[in-house]
């Protein structure tokens, strides 16, 4: 059949559709709800070619043309490999695997010649939807997914009524039964399934999606800060801090080498290292914090978070730069509680020699900002200042020095510092948290760099606050003699609303939300209030759901030490049990018979115990004929009653069910009738 | 039938003799019975390739949600499993509960495609997807139905007997796949019924042999060379049209006259005997189909007939008695 590629063969309307072509249609429609909203993460030239491959395909199947062949799918799929390769350098990794997946799916609509085909399509569909969760888990997302599940069971379902035309809707509500009653199973499992760690590394990806790491480079945080999803969630006991107390210390940075913040690396024995020596002041304020898998060892926790209460199956220890350091990297969700105080100092009072570390400043780099401390130095005024009125300089040229905080900064080239503070002067927290440890260093004062969150949003229900990868932030610490280390914020000095209110960079509203919000803002107010308090939930009972909410649960149902053992044993057990229900049902099941069939036999039973003959073929009509004969008019009322049964089960208007009052008056009225002799 | 939406699997390959002796043996322990009730006990169930294929892909999406952390992967696998979980309930509840009965089955020739039909009567729900098949045969010769709640469908099967003769009907299997495809659910069905079995018919079929007059009686027609009996008289109620004389009826209608029939009565003088010796050197089973290929000619042409087969002899009679007396003497003879 020659197909003009140009002409579409004319639409017969749904109903009128042959059983073929309006199934695989279908089958068309959910694999694009299930790819679409991948467009956002995909080249270009996939969702191109996505597209046409099912518009192409649609079309063979209204026009019941013949699939393409072999060869050209095999050329197709080359051609997508190759592209794959070219935009991502590699097959490996989640961004060139989904990409791959998505084109497979499409290619394979092209070659549903057997079942088995028709199963990989399927199966690669079920693949596809678990990829979106890798990049949300929100609940729109879910929504939608569970629209692609339930479309792609009800095709599946389709492909097993081979009989007629059964309509979608009634194939819908097939799977959609089987569905419902798979939830329970689900609930199950999923309460009791146990959360364990990653079985082995996941490949990370080339862009870190964490906001945090075991080092600094220039630009490593501004990518994240278009990363709006979770880093963590709070809940505090009293009220909250205020928005300038809350910083989550996450690793402390105290090593440069002219390129990259690291953890020091201490050069003196641990005697003379500087110990953390805290010293806290006021009540404790006691929290619940959920993390989520950051991928670290270190524990962003608010500062300074004195003790955590013993997390199952991990062993954390607070150090000596008050940082909270797991035994191995976080990949699982973490949920506990903590007690941290807010006012507190900490540091060495007095000198050691560990603090020289802190003043180490790589060779051969950022001389002309070396050449500004000097000569800040030899100022008279600061000649014998201490390191707080040194600090406080800093913050002032930072304040007046015309510098600016943007999250798009120049890329600063091999004296990074230097093009920083003395040409670029607009960064981001890590280029001043940098710059100003740097300088510190260089003006003899013991300084390193802490990264972290600073800033948190208040969901406004629940008293939750949630602190995203977006708020990810570096921080300075310097020593000063008499107090310890104090912390130093140079991004306040040039965006202040950065730290008072915790505010991140946000873009710009969309039409719907800016339109509602002009028309009547607390309608809009009062609507984001309502979808962040559903969202909270979801987060709370779903998303955050984790090893410590499952023994939670084991100790409400009164296991006194329990472990994820102990989940895997219930899981089993109650997987048995519904098992042996499942069975027992069938058992029952089988023993089953025709309703009326099994009424017909307890009538028959009753007249029979009277001694009456009652076989199986004879109608209730015969049998009523034989009650009026033996018993006459005291069987009136038996007869009367089969007579009915008569009328119930064979006339035109019959019931669809027996009447089972029929049957207990029947057997009620049995029971009174004297025995006949045999 | 209704076309498949799916494209049939491919036909088994020919199974080893292992296989064959085994399967005949557990045909064996099933009692043959006309009715059947599927129970529990009579109704197997296994995972389909696809299940099998189904059961790996929630493992790569376990492994995928235990990596990536992903709560709601776990919400995804555990829900895939739920459902197929209570698909396998589901599957065997569609054959579970149901009764198969079988309509008599008329005789065939050998050769000819004997059908069976299959009653299937619901207890309860709807049961949809179910198919019946020969065997033996392939899986693409499966007859798919669907039986209404409390109701009854047919499934027509057929199979060619290969030879005559008695034979019992060949094992049934019903199967499905209903709702997810994952688990195929099946029972094995031996009826109880035989089927006659006729000799398949020579094709062309050799001229009748000439009919022999009774000894002794008068002889009024002569008869032609393709054996056809000639001798004609006006129509009657009751004879078969068939044995219109079409050409003279025409004539004599034209000619204000009546209908003309075949007068086979001016044969009751003359004995159309098809006899075992008439047939000349053929081998016994070329006989009897050359013997039943005539019996339906001499049927066809409406005359008395008898039958002669070593030991047995059939007197001449007419009519569709007489047909399936002969026939079934043919097809039991030995």
């Amino acid at each position: 059949m020659a197909l003009n590629p140009l002409s579409l063969p004319r639409w017969p309307g749904w109903r009128r559709l042959p059983r073929e072509a309006r199934d695989t249609l279908f089958l068309l429609g959910v694999i694009a709800w299930t790819v679409l909203p991948h467009v956002q993460h995909l080249p270009l030239w996939c969702a191109v070619l996505t597209g046409a491959v099912l518009l192409w395909r649609a079309r063979l199947a209204l026009a019941n043309a013949p699939l393409p062949g072999r060869w050209v799918l095999v050329g197709v799929l080359l051609l997508a490999a190759g592209l794959t390769l070219w935009s991502y350098r590699t097959l490996l990794g989640k961004e060139p695997g989904v990409t791959m997946a998505v084109a497979l799916m499409a290619l394979k609509t092209l070659e549903l010649r057997a079942r088995r085909d028709a199963f990989v399509v399927f199966f690669l569909g079920f693949f596809i939807i678990l990829t979106h969760f890798l990049y949300s888990q929100s609940l729109p997302v879910a929504a939608a997914m569970l629209v692609s599940v339930w479309g792609l069971l009800t095709a599946l379902v389709l492909a097993h009524m081979p009989v007629g035309q059964p309509s979608l809707r009634h194939a819908a509500k097939l799977s959609a039964r089987t569905a419902l009653l798979g939830a329970p199973i689900m609930a199950l499992m999923f309460v009791l399934f146990p959360r364990i760690g990653p079985l082995w590394g996941v490949p990370q990806d080339g862009k870190a999606s964490t906001g945090l790491s075991n080092s600094m480079t220039m630009g490593s945080v501004s990518e994240v800060a278009l990363d709006d999803s979770v880093a963590l969630r709070i809940r505090f006991d009293g009220p909250p801090p205020a928005a300038e107390g809350l910083y989550f210390r996450g690793p402390v940075l105290g090593r440069f080498d002219g390129r990259e913040w690291r953890p020091q690396t201490p050069s003196f024995p641990g005697a003379l290292q500087p110990r953390a020596n805290l010293r806290v002041a006021g009540p404790a304020l006691g929290y619940e914090i959920t993390l989520e898998p950051l991928r670290l060892a270190t524990l962003p926790l608010l500062e300074v978070t004195t003790r955590t209460a013993p997390i199952e199956g991990l062993r954390v220890a607070q150090r000596d730069d008050l940082s909270w350091l797991a035994e191995r990297p976080i990949y699982e969700r973490l949920r506990f509680r903590a007690e941290a105080h807010t006012e507190f100092r900490h540091g060495p009072v007095t000198g050691v020699l560990g603090l020289q570390d802190y003043l180490d400043l790589p060779a051969g780099y950022n001389p002309r900002t070396l050449a500004w401390a000097a000569e800040l130095r030899r100022d008279p005024l600061y000649a014998q200042a201490d390191a707080r009125s040194l600090a406080q300089v800093l913050m002032q040229t930072i304040r007046q020095g015309g510098f600016s905080y943007t999250l798009s900064a120049p890329p600063y080239g091999r004296n990074s510092i230097d093009e920083f503070w003395l040409d670029g002067k607009a960064g981001f927290c890590e280029h001043y948290a940098a710059a100003f440890v740097v300088l510190m260093r260089a003006l003899d004062v013991p300084a390193r760099v802490v990264t972290g969150y600073q800033g948190a949003e208040p969901v406004p229900v629940d008293g939750y606050y949630i602190v995203r990868q977006s708020s990810a932030h570096a921080w300075a610490e310097y020593w000063v003699a008499g107090t310890g280390w104090v912390r130093a914020d140079p991004t306040g000095a040039v965006a202040p609303e950065r730290i008072s209110r915790g505010r991140r960079l946000v873009p710009a509203q969309g039409l719907i939300a800016g339109t509602l919000g002009t028309v009547s803002p607390e309608l809009l107010a009062s609507l984001r209030d309502a979808w962040e308090g559903v969202n909270n939930r979801w987060n709370q009972w779903v998303l955050t759901y984790a090893r410590g909410q499952q023994l939670d649960l084991l100790k409400s149902l009164g296991f006194d030490a329990p472990r994820w053992e102990d989940l895997s044993l219930l899981l089993i057990g109650a997987l048995s049990g519904l098992a042996l229900l499942g069975a027992a049902w069938a058992w029952w099941d089988h023993r089953r018979v025709d309703p009326w069939v099994r009424q017909m036999d307890r009538l028959r039973r009753a007249l029979q115990r009277l001694g009456l003959p009652a076989a199986a073929h004879e109608t209730p009509r015969a049998l009523a004929a034989r009650v009026r004969e033996r018993y006459g008019v005291e069987g009136e009322a038996l007869a009367g009653l089969l007579d009915t049964l008569e009328r119930q089960r064979y006339s035109p208007k019959a019931a669809s069910r027996p009447d089972t009052g029929l049957t207990r008056r029947f057997t009620a009225l049995a029971r009174r009738l004297p025995l006949l002799a045999r | 039938m209704a076309e498949a939406v799916l494209p049939p699997s491919p036909a088994p390959r020919a199974r080893g003799v292992l296989s064959k002796r085994l399967t005949a043996w557990f045909e064996s322990r099933v009692a043959r019975s006309d009715t059947l009730l599927l129970t529990q006990r009579n109704v197997y169930i296994l995972p389909t390739r696809a299940g099998l294929t189904f059961a790996f892909t929630l493992l790569v999406l376990l492994l995928a949600s235990i990596n990536y952390q992903l709560n709601l992967g776990y919400v995804l696998t555990f829900l895939l499993a739920g459902s197929g979980i209570v698909s396998m309930h589901l599957t065997h509840n569609t054959l579970r509960g149901l009764t198969l009965r079988l309509r008599p089955v008329a005789p065939v020739f050998a050769g000819d495609a004997a059908a069976l039909e299959a009653v299937l009567t619901s207890p309860g729900s709807a049961r949809y997807g179910i198919g019946v098949k020969v065997q033996a045969a392939r899986a693409d010769t499966l007859t798919w139905i669907d039986v209404p709640a409390l109701g009854q469908a047919s499934a027509h099967v057929s199979f060619v007997p290969a030879t005559r003769g008695l034979h019992s009907l060949p094992t049934l299997s019903i199967e499905t796949r209903f709702p997810l495809g994952l688990f195929r659910v099946w029972a094995i069905w031996r009826p109880a019924s035989s089927l006659l079995v006729y000799p398949r018919p020579e094709r062309p079929a050799a001229p009748l042999p000439a009919a022999r007059p009774v000894p002794g009686g008068p002889t009024l027609a002569r008869t032609a060379d393709g054996g056809e009996i000639e001798g004609v008289r006006g129509y009657r109620r009751g004879d078969p049209l068939k044995l219109v004389v079409w050409k003279k009826a025409a004539k004599a209608l034209a000619s204000g006259g009546e209908l003309v029939t075949r007068d086979t009565r001016a044969s009751a003088h003359q004995e159309l005997w098809l006899g075992w010796a008439e047939c000349g050197a053929l081998a016994p089973e070329d006989r009897l189909s050359r013997l039943a290929a005539w019996t339906m000619a001499a049927h066809r042409a409406g005359a008395d007939f008898g039958l002669q087969l070593p030991g047995r002899d059939i007197p001449p009679d007419s009519g569709d008695a007489q047909r399936l007396r002969c026939l079934e003497a043919l097809a039991l003879w030995r």
